[in-house]
């Protein structure tokens, strides 16, 4: 329970700096986000609008990833002009900026700050996130007109709102050398554990919307490290994904602190208090060993968890 | 359905049964599979010239890449003749079709089934075309027979949109059929509108979707012009050999391991805990035809 006060004070203390992101706070209705207009584009009909319950009903399969993430509402609006392709903006309420953050990590393959506290650009599509809001921009296939629409069309919703959100606390954690920023992935479901690196099918680590995780890789080239860091709710949920987890993957960790696995890689795992700290993929067995000593340093317990 | 859980240190230690789930999450050497004497064939075919420089498809084409692949499926030398061994003129004739608008199936390419339906005796009247108006729409309620042609993509929670995938529509409640990431997809092709019907299948490999971001889980530079069809009779050969092609592409594209997330377990536990098909590479007998130029398999 000490080493869980410890985090949290961490956590407040580094969400608090002066100068920092402060909360944000959600609008009442999302339209008051979006113009009526935006060069030359016009509102095509009736706003859509979706809640938890009818979000199948818009993007089926597609639901699921964010109701993961604490969905809460969804504008979506389709902007039309002549001659032009029809330009498509999504904005998702994720109740808290730290989903917002989640969801857009989900599928973020570069780092830009463009939009917002984060943003992802390519042909035809705008992505980034703001406070508790996630919002997606699409006009395909792109025409001079269309992009130049859509960057102003983002600059206007990011605007808009109001004020930034924290960002999830586990990202403090994460040692900063080597790491890849672009391949953070923060996530409350077990199936995002193989967003990197199939490790199972199954939800052996006890991933749930009671734990936030982290997923980040290390290094370059081919053979990168795998940090994940799993917080759960108390330190006996903690020990029994642990306990799961090395019965499941790694049952030679009870004699030690690593073990090379059979494509010759090294993969760690350790806990501290309610925090588990596993490396994949590892080259090196010092650099498995490494990640995770660094992971401790940052939480300021190294020597006082429960050793193993 | 609880079942048993695959690790990826299962898959390395290159057992047959985890060799299986091994190539389609995360495209495992095949040499460890068993070689049978009977295979499921798949035929793959790729024409250069199939698409424009704006994925506008070719209606010639495409006629000759379905009467190349049919032909093969089914030894026959006329296209015609090869129809006629899978629809007698009797069949009502649903082509289930799917209409997502960033990669939809090519209206060239329902034509061509069309005209090939009608050429073994079917009429006009008795052929229909749907995606999701399929389950209200009477023709497919009352038909004897189904063509079933679909893009393939990779999709945010079953991990690729297939064609075990493409009747979902059939379902009354669609969500249903979610959990564990849509694992047990397979049990909707026991609905009695679709038991046994189904006589094609057809997954278009024009521009697949080997990666997709955003909520529409979409862009452009996440496709790429592979120019093929993949055809065969079992939907899960069918699209085994297609998550195959995606994870090759990925690997390709990302220059290191990039699984399909979340993992296609649906195309897996439709072969291993359904058995409406076989997943197992060392099942299927793959002929190619055509283009081969990266060709990923």
């Amino acid at each position: 329970m000490k080493l869980i006060c410890s985090i949290s004070a961490f956590f407040l203390f580094m969400v608090t700096l002066p100068g920092g992101i402060c909360m944000g706070k959600g609008t009442s209705d999302l339209a008051l986000l979006l113009p009526e207009t935006i060069l030359g584009w016009k509102v095509a009909r009736e706003d859509g609008r979706y809640g938890r319950d009818t979000l199948y009903d818009y993007i089926d399969g597609g639901a699921e990833l964010f109701l993961s993430y604490g969905f809460k509402r969804v504008i979506n609006r389709t902007y039309v002009q002549a001659n032009q392709p029809d330009m498509v903006v999504d904005i998702f309420d994720m109740d808290t900026s730290q989903n917002a953050y989640g969801v857009f990590s989900h599928s973020m393959e570069t780092v830009e700050n463009r939009f917002g506290q984060g943003s992802q650009s390519s042909e035809g599509l705008v992505l980034f996130w703001k406070g508790p809001y996630y919002i997606s921009i699409m006009a395909h296939p792109e025409t001079a007109e269309s992009k130049k629409a859509l960057i102003d069309l983002a600059k206007k919703i990011e605007g808009a709102i109001a004020e930034e959100g924290p960002l999830p606390e586990l990202l403090t954690l994460l040692p900063q050398r080597g790491l890849a920023r672009e391949s953070i992935r923060s996530f409350h479901h077990h199936a995002w554990l193989n967003s990197h690196y199939f490790v199972a099918d199954q939800n052996i680590l006890h991933i749930d919307n009671t734990t936030d995780a982290l997923l980040a890789k290390y290094g370059e080239g081919k053979k990168r490290s795998l940090l994940l860091l799993v917080l759960y709710r108390d330190e006996k949920a903690a020990q029994r994904a642990y306990d799961n987890f090395v019965k499941q993957y790694l049952p030679e960790l009870s004699q030690k602190k690593s073990v090379k696995i059979e494509d010759g890689t090294w993969t760690a795992c350790h806990l501290a208090g309610s925090l588990l700290i596993a490396v994949f993929n590892a080259p090196q067995e010092d650099q498995a060993v490494h990640l995770i000593d660094e992971v401790k340093k940052r939480l300021g317990q190294k020597g006082e968890d429960h050793e193993r | 359905m609880k079942d048993r859980c695959r690790t990826r240190r299962e898959f390395l230690k290159d057992t047959t049964s985890a060799a299986l789930a091994g190539s389609l999450y995360l495209s495992t050497p095949l040499g460890v599979f068993a070689q049978p004497s009977v295979k499921t064939r798949v035929v793959l075919v790729r024409n250069k010239e199939v698409i424009d420089n704006y994925n506008k498809p070719n209606e010639r084409v495409v006629q000759q890449m379905l009467d190349e692949a049919v032909t093969a499926l089914l030894d026959e030398k006329d296209p015609v003749q090869a129809w006629k061994k899978l629809l007698k003129p009797t069949d009502v004739v649903g082509i289930k079709s799917n209409e997502w608008k960033p990669i939809n199936t090519p209206p060239e390419l329902e034509k061509a089934i069309q005209r090939r339906v009608e050429g073994a005796g079917v009429p006009e009247k008795n052929i229909g075309i749907n995606d999701r108006g399929a389950r209200n729409d009477p023709l497919f309620m009352n038909s004897t027979a189904l063509i079933n042609v679909r893009p393939l993509r990779t999709h945010h929670w079953s991990g690729v949109g297939t064609l075990i995938k493409n009747y979902i529509i059939f379902a009354d409640d669609p969500s249903y059929y979610h959990p564990d990431t849509c694992a047990d997809l397979a049990t909707i092709w026991e609905f009695p509108v679709l038991k046994g019907k189904t006589r094609l299948n057809i997954l278009v490999l024009f521009t697949p979707l080997f990666h997709g971001i955003g909520p529409h889980h979409f862009a452009p530079k996440y496709t790429w012009a592979y120019k093929g069809l993949l055809v065969g009779l079992d939907p899960v050969a069918v699209d085994a050999t297609g998550v195959r092609i995606l994870l090759a592409k990925r690997k390709a594209f990302f220059g290191e391991e990039r699984p399909l997330n979340p993992p296609p377990k649906h195309v897996l536990l439709a072969d291993t805990r359904h058995h409406l098909g076989t997943a197992d590479p060392g099942k299927i007998e793959l002929i190619t035809i055509g283009w081969k130029d990266d060709i990923l398999i």
